[in-house]
C-alpha cells in the first residue's frame, strides 16, 4: 500500500499533504493557486522581485556571519573585537530589515505576475496573489489583487481549506482552479468597465 | 503510530521534491541563518563580556562544594576590574585547550600593572603548579579567560555527554539539520 504521487496520466501529479498540518496545507494551497493562475494564462509573466530581495537579505546576513567567523579565526579574539562588534550589529540589523520586509512588504504574497498590454508601459497590469491562514483555523483567505498605473483593486475569497482538499489530503486542482478563475474574471471584468 | 509517522515523512519529502530553485535556496539559507544566529550571539557575547569564551562548563570536581561537574559558568574579562585573591577564575594553560576553573590564592602586582597569579582548586590538596606548563610557576593575565560571575547548575551535563559520545551529538545534529532543511517554514 504505497502512497504514490504520480498516477497513470503522465501530465497529472497529485499533491498529497498531511491535512492536519496547517502550514503544509497553506503552502500546498498556495502552490496550487499559483499553478492555476499562471498555468493557463500565458500573458502573465511571473516576477521574482520580492522573493529575490528576501533571498538577497538572507544571503547578506549569512555572508556577514561567515566573514566574522573567518576574521575571528585568523585574528584571535582581543584583536578581532572591533570587527566582531561591527559584524554582530550588522547581522542583527539585517535580520531586522528582513523581518520588516517579510512582515510589511511581502505580507503573505506568494505570486506576482505582470500582464503586458499592447498599449505599452502605462497599461501594464501587475497581479498579486496573497493568502492568509491563521494557526489553528481552517479558513483559507485568498486575495487576488491587480494594479496598473492608475489604481489597485482586489478580490478576496475566504473558504475553509476543506473545500479544496479531499479526505485523504489530496489537493483537488479543479476546485482550486474554479476559485482562482472566479476571482480573476471578477477583476478582469471590472477592468473592462472602467 | 509507526505507519503514521512514516506517512508524514513521505509528505515532507513530497513537499521538498516539489520545491522550485528559489524555495530550495530559501530552505538552505534558513538553515544557514539559524546557524549564523547562534554564531553571532556567541560572538556578540564575546564582545560584551570581553572574554574569548563567555560560557564554560565545569569539567571536574576540583571546586566542590562551590561548583560541581556539569555546572555552567558565566565569565567576564574586563580590564577595569582586576582579578583579586579569593576570586574564581577560568584559565587555559599554554599548549592545552581545556579551560580550568580554580580560585586565586596568591597574587603579585608590579607598579606597571603586570600581575602574576597562583591558583588552586578548593577541593584539591595542592596548588596548580603541577598543571602549569613545564617551568611555569605563575599565571599571567594572558592565560586568564575570565572571572566567574554567575552560574547555572547541571545544565552543562548535556555538553559533557555530547563530548563523551560524539556519535550521539552528530546523529542529533544531523536529524535536526535534515528536519530544518526539508520542512517549509
Amino acid at each position: 500500500m504505497s502512497k504514490k504521487e504520480d498516477k497513470a496520466q503522465p501530465a497529472e501529479e497529485l499533491v498529497k499533504v498531511n491535512k492536519w498540518d496547517g502550514s503544509a496545507v497553506k503552502h500546498a494551497l498556495d502552490d496550487a493557486v499559483k499553478t492555476c493562475l499562471l498555468g493557463d494564462r500565458p500573458q502573465l509573466k511571473e516576477q521574482f522581485g520580492l522573493v529575490n530581495t528576501r533571498l538577497l537579505l538572507c544571503a547578506l546576513a549569512v555572508g556577514v556571519a561567515i566573514m566574522a567567523h573567518a576574521w575571528d579565526f585568523t585574528h584571535p579574539f582581543p584583536q578581532s573585537r572591533p570587527v566582531l562588534l561591527f559584524s554582530a550589529l550588522a547581522y542583527f540589523a539585517l535580520m531586522g530589515v528582513l523581518t520588516l520586509h517579510t512582515t510589511f512588504r511581502e505580507k503573505g504574497t506568494f505570486a506576482v505576475a505582470v500582464q503586458k498590454e499592447a498599449g505599452g508601459g502605462k497599461t501594464n497590469r501587475t497581479w498579486e496573489a496573497s493568502s492568509d491562514m491563521k494557526k489553528y483555523d481552517d479558513k483559507y483567505m485568498l486575495t487576488l489583487c491587480v494594479r496598473n498605473g492608475r489604481g489597485q483593486r482586489e478580490q478576496t475569497s475566504t473558504k475553509s481549506c476543506a473545500a479544496f482538499i479531499d479526505g485523504n489530503g489530496i489537493i483537488l486542482d479543479h476546485l482550486v482552479a474554479n476559485e482562482v478563475n472566479r476571482l480573476y474574471n471578477l477583476l478582469a471584468a471590472e477592468k473592462k468597465n472602467k | 503510530m509507526g505507519l503514521a509517522s512514516m506517512l508524514q515523512v513521505d509528505e515532507m519529502l513530497g513537499d521538498f521534491n516539489r520545491m522550485n530553485k528559489r524555495q530550495s535556496l530559501y530552505q538552505v539559507l534558513s538553515f544557514a541563518m539559524i546557524v549564523s544566529s547562534a554564531l553571532m550571539i556567541w560572538k556578540g557575547l564575546m564582545v560584551v563580556t570581553g572574554s574569548e569564551s563567555p560560557i564554560v562548563v565545569v569539567l571536574s570536581g576540583s571546586m566542590e562544594p562551590a561548583f560541581h561537574r556539569g555546572d555552567l559558568l558565566f565569565l567576564t574579562n574586563y580590564k577595569e576590574e582586576p582579578v583579586r585573591v579569593g576570586e574564581i577564575v577560568v584559565f587555559k594553560v599554554e599548549g592545552r585547550d581545556i579551560p580550568i576553573v580554580h580560585r586565586v590564592i596568591k597574587l603579585h602586582e608590579k607598579e606597571d600593572g603586570t600581575v602574576k597569579f597562583l591558583t588552586k582548586g578548593d577541593n584539591n590538596n595542592v596548588d596548580d603548579r603541577g598543571l602549569y606548563a613545564p617551568g611555569q610557576l605563575w599565571l599571567t593575565k594572558r592565560d586568564i579567560v575570565g572571572r566567574a560571575r554567575g552560574f547555572l547548575p547541571y545544565v552543562g551535563i548535556i555538553t559533557i555527554f555530547m563530548n563523551e559520545y560524539p556519535k550521539v551529538k552528530w546523529a542529533i545534529l544531523s536529524i535536526l539539520a535534515i528536519f530544518v532543511l526539508l520542512h517549509r517554514e
